[in-house]
Parts: structure tokens; sequence; C-alpha cells
């Protein structure tokens, strides 16, 4: 995918959505409401006016607070969510990473899922079957691959996911907080292959909560703020900022909202 | 189609029907005409819904006794049941050219069980496939429709007692049999709709699930699987005829056993009312769904 411009393009797009202010979970209490006209609706911004470029072999770190919009972002770039203004241009395969085996079928064995997910990802059936073999042994499930997935361990669960996500040359990774599962060595072995999918010109995006891993992994940074990109760059002074801003405790920063 | 770029570089637009080039590039300034979308993710997305039809076919009894044999044995139990009730203890006899009422019942169960499974389905792919469908691109329709298909191949699958049986009581099987597929796909459409229509309330509303039941129960009631049309008094007759699924089982009938064609209303009821509940089921969830995601 070199030479075609940026893996991710994304320009000036804002997310909007409308919410009841009071909030009903049940039908009934919907009906009565909208009886009697107590429905009030305030518009939020997930996102505002938000632009950046990630290019191949680069990995882009995000950071903010809960409810600053960085989820909604992930799914902005997964194609999942259109913008409602704005532009994103996203060139070739997304894989997303986000809480690994949340396509996984508990009845289903560890291969009908490896190959059910693969397919969900957009990859062809028979091309996951003829390549479970090698997909398993990544995740050192070949002994495991007839056993549906309900006896897994959840760092089974977690190695299957990465390695069917990670599989088949993804042009762009979505991770989110990807590395809080597993024990020490999947974790070492993740970011192995983290490195071989970046020298093969894949482009990362990465949210974590985990400042020193932003730091430490990610080529640049952004830091979104309510829904507003507040400052974008080299990401040790990027975290170094976030950081700072947090504990000089500014109210803005305290609001713990949706995820 | 208004937006032109240059600054960023950013690709020119396609002109309309053509392809994006590969590899594949998403680009949300590019906008599909609604239905035409739908069709294309159903069939870019074909193999998905093939593994899913089949997993929904085969995992539904996964972990039971008899597995896919439920299949058959669910709708013969019904109707065993709904026979000794109304035959053994109320002694109904159907006329309707002479058809026996077994044959009458088994082939209204296997309609209506196939319409309330679906809806069932349809509505609750949505919300069994929430972790994925709000993180992965899959077009939430592609789960939607494979479990109304899967739905549809349990009924493909039902027909067969059900013509064995026509052979054993004797009344044979009319060559409009090979038409079946026709009231089949206006009773897909309509179930697809209706769970859509369920689904984009489901996804705010996790009680409508319930609400959902019910109402599938009142339908079923509504839809003269036991009883004849006849029975039912004049006042009440333009209720049950409002009714789709009574459309498309008088249309199902026709062509099964008594070897007719359907009148033009029939027809027009059955895949008009599919037509319509597809559309309006697509468009309410659509923009329920928007919601849905940016909220989870």
């Amino acid at each position: 995918m070199t030479g075609r411009g940026p893996a991710v393009e994304v320009r000036d797009i804002s997310v909007v959505y409308r919410l009841a202010r009071n909030r009903t979970t049940s039908i009934q209490e919907f009906a009565i409401r909208m009886a009697k006209r107590q429905i009030e609706y305030e518009d939020l911004w997930a996102l505002r006016d938000v632009s950046f470029r990630l290019e191949a072999g680069e990995i882009l770190g995000v950071i903010g607070a809960n409810g600053a919009g960085k989820s909604t972002l992930m799914k902005v770039v997964a194609r999942v969510l259109p913008p409602a203004r704005g532009r994103i241009v996203v060139r070739g395969r997304v894989a997303p990473m986000i809480e690994l085996g949340a396509g996984f079928h508990p009845d289903l064995t560890g291969l009908e899922n490896l190959v059910l997910y693969g397919t969900i990802l957009g990859n062809d059936p028979r091309t996951m079957r003829r390549h479970a073999m090698e997909i398993a042994d990544w995740a050192e499930l070949r002994d495991f691959l007839d056993v549906p997935i309900r006896s897994y361990s959840s760092g089974m669960v977690a190695r299957l996911g990465f390695a069917v996500a990670t599989w088949g040359h993804p042009d762009v990774v979505l991770v989110d907080e990807v590395f809080a599962v597993g024990d020490e060595r999947f974790r070492a072995r993740s970011l192995e292959r983290f490195e071989e999918l970046l020298g093969e010109g894949a482009a990362v995006l990465l949210v974590s909560h985990a400042l020193d891993s932003i730091s430490r992994v990610a080529h640049r940074a952004i830091w979104l703020d309510r829904g507003r990109v507040r400052a974008t760059g080299d990401p040790t002074e990027i975290v170094r900022a976030y950081a700072s801003a947090v504990t000089s405790g500014p109210s803005t920063l305290a609001l713990d909202g949706r995820t | 189609m208004s937006v032109r770029e240059s600054a960023l570089g950013m690709p020119e637009l396609p002109s309309e029907g053509q392809l994006p080039p590969e590899p594949q590039v998403y680009d949300s300034a590019v906008r599909i005409p609604p239905l035409v979308g739908e069709l294309r993710n159903m069939w870019e997305y074909r193999r998905l819904i093939r593994l899913l039809v089949t997993r929904d076919v085969l995992l539904r009894y996964k972990r039971s006794l008899l597995g896919v044999w439920w299949t058959l044995l669910n709708p013969l139990l019904t109707t065993a049941v709904l026979w000794l009730v109304f035959s053994g203890l109320f002694h109904f006899r159907i006329g309707g050219g002479g058809v026996p009422f077994v044959v009458y019942l088994l082939s209204g169960v296997i309609v209506v069980l196939c319409f309330q499974q679906a809806v069932e389905a349809v509505a609750t792919s949505i919300v069994l496939n929430y972790a994925v469908l709000t993180k992965v691109y899959v077009p939430p329709e592609v789960f939607s429709v494979s479990a109304g298909l899967a739905a549809a191949v349990n009924l493909g699958l039902g027909t067969i007692p059900l013509v064995l049986l026509q052979l054993a009581m004797g009344v044979g099987i009319p060559w409009t049999v090979v038409l079946l597929p026709l009231p089949v796909v206006a009773l897909l459409a309509f179930t697809i709709g209706a769970g859509l229509a369920v689904a984009s309330i489901a996804v705010r509303f996790p009680d409508m699930l319930d609400f959902n039941r019910v109402i599938l129960v009142i339908i079923g009631y509504m839809t003269p699987t036991f009883y004849p049309l006849s029975i039912v008094p004049r006042g009440f007759r333009h209720v049950i005829e409002a009714n789709p699924v009574f459309h498309d089982l008088v249309f199902f009938r026709g062509l099964v056993y008594e070897g007719v064609l359907p009148s033009w209303q029939t027809c027009v009821w059955a895949f008009g009312s599919g037509f319509v509940a597809l559309a309006a089921g697509l468009w309410l969830f659509a923009r329920s769904w928007r919601t849905a995601v940016v909220m989870m």
C-alpha cells in the first residue's frame, strides 16, 4: 500500500448524536414520557473537527480522558460509524483488535470460530481453513482447535483472537488496550508480531490509558479532549502535557463520561 | 457527492456506479444509494452469510441430544399436540377441498413457526452480535438476513414431512409445489423487515424483545393454523386478513396441497407486505443503529 497516500486520512470529522436527557431504559417509561412530551433531547458532539493522517508503517497513539472520543474515533476509522461531517479515507484492510474474542461463539470449536471470525474480518472462509493450522500454531492452540471455546481460558481466547485479527497482512491495525490481556509471554509475542506488521507497512492506531506505553512505542500522538484534538505531535511531549494537565486537575479532564 | 478535495491529496471520487479500485479504499464521502448499498453488501458478504446460515441451522440444537432432528421434530410435535386437542377433543373437521385436518394443521404450523422463529432470530441477531457489530465493519443486515435464511431453510426441511404426510394421507403432491419458493420469499422479506423493526427498538430498549414474543404469539393466533377462516365471525375477518402471514399461508397452502395458483389479491398482499416491511425495517434500523453505535 505504498505510494498511494497515507493509510488513514481524517479531515474535519465530527460525530454528533442526540441523546434523551432523562435516559429511560424501558419502553413503558419512554412511551409515557413521550405522551407527556417530557422528553428533552440534547445534541452531544462525540468528535468535533478532528483531523489527522496516519502513514503506512507508523504508530499513532491516541490519549485522552474517558469520554474524550477515543472509542468513537476508533469506530469511525473501523468504518462502523460514518462521520456526520468531514471526510475519512482508509486505504486497505482494517483489522480491529478491540475486545479480543468479541466475535466468538462459545458453542463453536476453536477452528469454527477461527474461520467465522476471519470471515467477519473480511477474509475468504476457504483461505481461513487452509491457513488454520498456521494461525493456531502462532496462538499455541493447535491441540485445542476441536474443543468448544467455552472451555478455553481467557488467555487462550485472547491469543486466538489476536492471531486471527493480525493474520493476512492488514493495512491498518486498530488497537484498544489490547496489551491489558494475557501473560508476559503473550505480551512479548504480540509486540513482536506488531513489529512484523509495521515492517510489512501496516499502520497502527493505538488507544491506551497506559501513557508510558504510548510514549515508548508510538511515533506520534494525538490528545483528544471532549471530542476535539487538543494537541498533536511527539508522543513524549504530548504525554507530558496531558499528564501535567491531569494532575493540575482542570474540571474539563475530570469528566468521566461514557467510553 | 459534492465533496471535492485536493489539498490533502484525497482521491478523486469515483464516478457513480464504479467500484473502488483494489486495494479497497473506504471513503466516507462516497454515498451509496440505500437499497443498492444493501444489495451490494449482501453480495460482498455472501460467503459470510453462507457460513452464518450453516452455523445457525446446525448450531441451534448443538448441545442437545437429538441435534438437527429437532428442526423436524419441533413442528411435528406441535402439530401432534394441536391435533389431539382440536381433532380429538373438539372434533374439528376441515373441509376445504377435503384435505385432512392433520395436513391443514401441519402446513399452518411450519409456516407460523418459521415466521415466529425468524422474527425472533433476526431481532436477537443484532443484540447478540452487538459487541462485534460496533467494532468490526460488517453490515449488520448480514446477520439479520442470515438469521432469516436459516429459518427459511428450516421451513424447507419442515416441508419434507409435510409432503410425506400428504402422500400417506392420499392427498398427493400437486405440480404447484415447484412454486413454493415464492411464498417463502414473500414471508422471508416480511420477516426480515419485521425483525429489523423490532431490533431497531431493541437496541435502545432491551425489553422490546419480550414485547416481541407476546406480539408473535398474537400474530400466531391471528393466523388460521388450526381453525378454518370460515369459523371466524364476519366482523373479525378483516382483522385476520390484515395479517400478512395469513396471506403467505394461503399462498403456501394453495401451492403445497391444493394445487391452485394464488389469486392476485393474495399475491399483492404477500409480496406487497414483504416489500413494505423490508423497506420500513431497513429504514428504521439504519436510523436507530447509528445512535446505538455511538453510545456503545
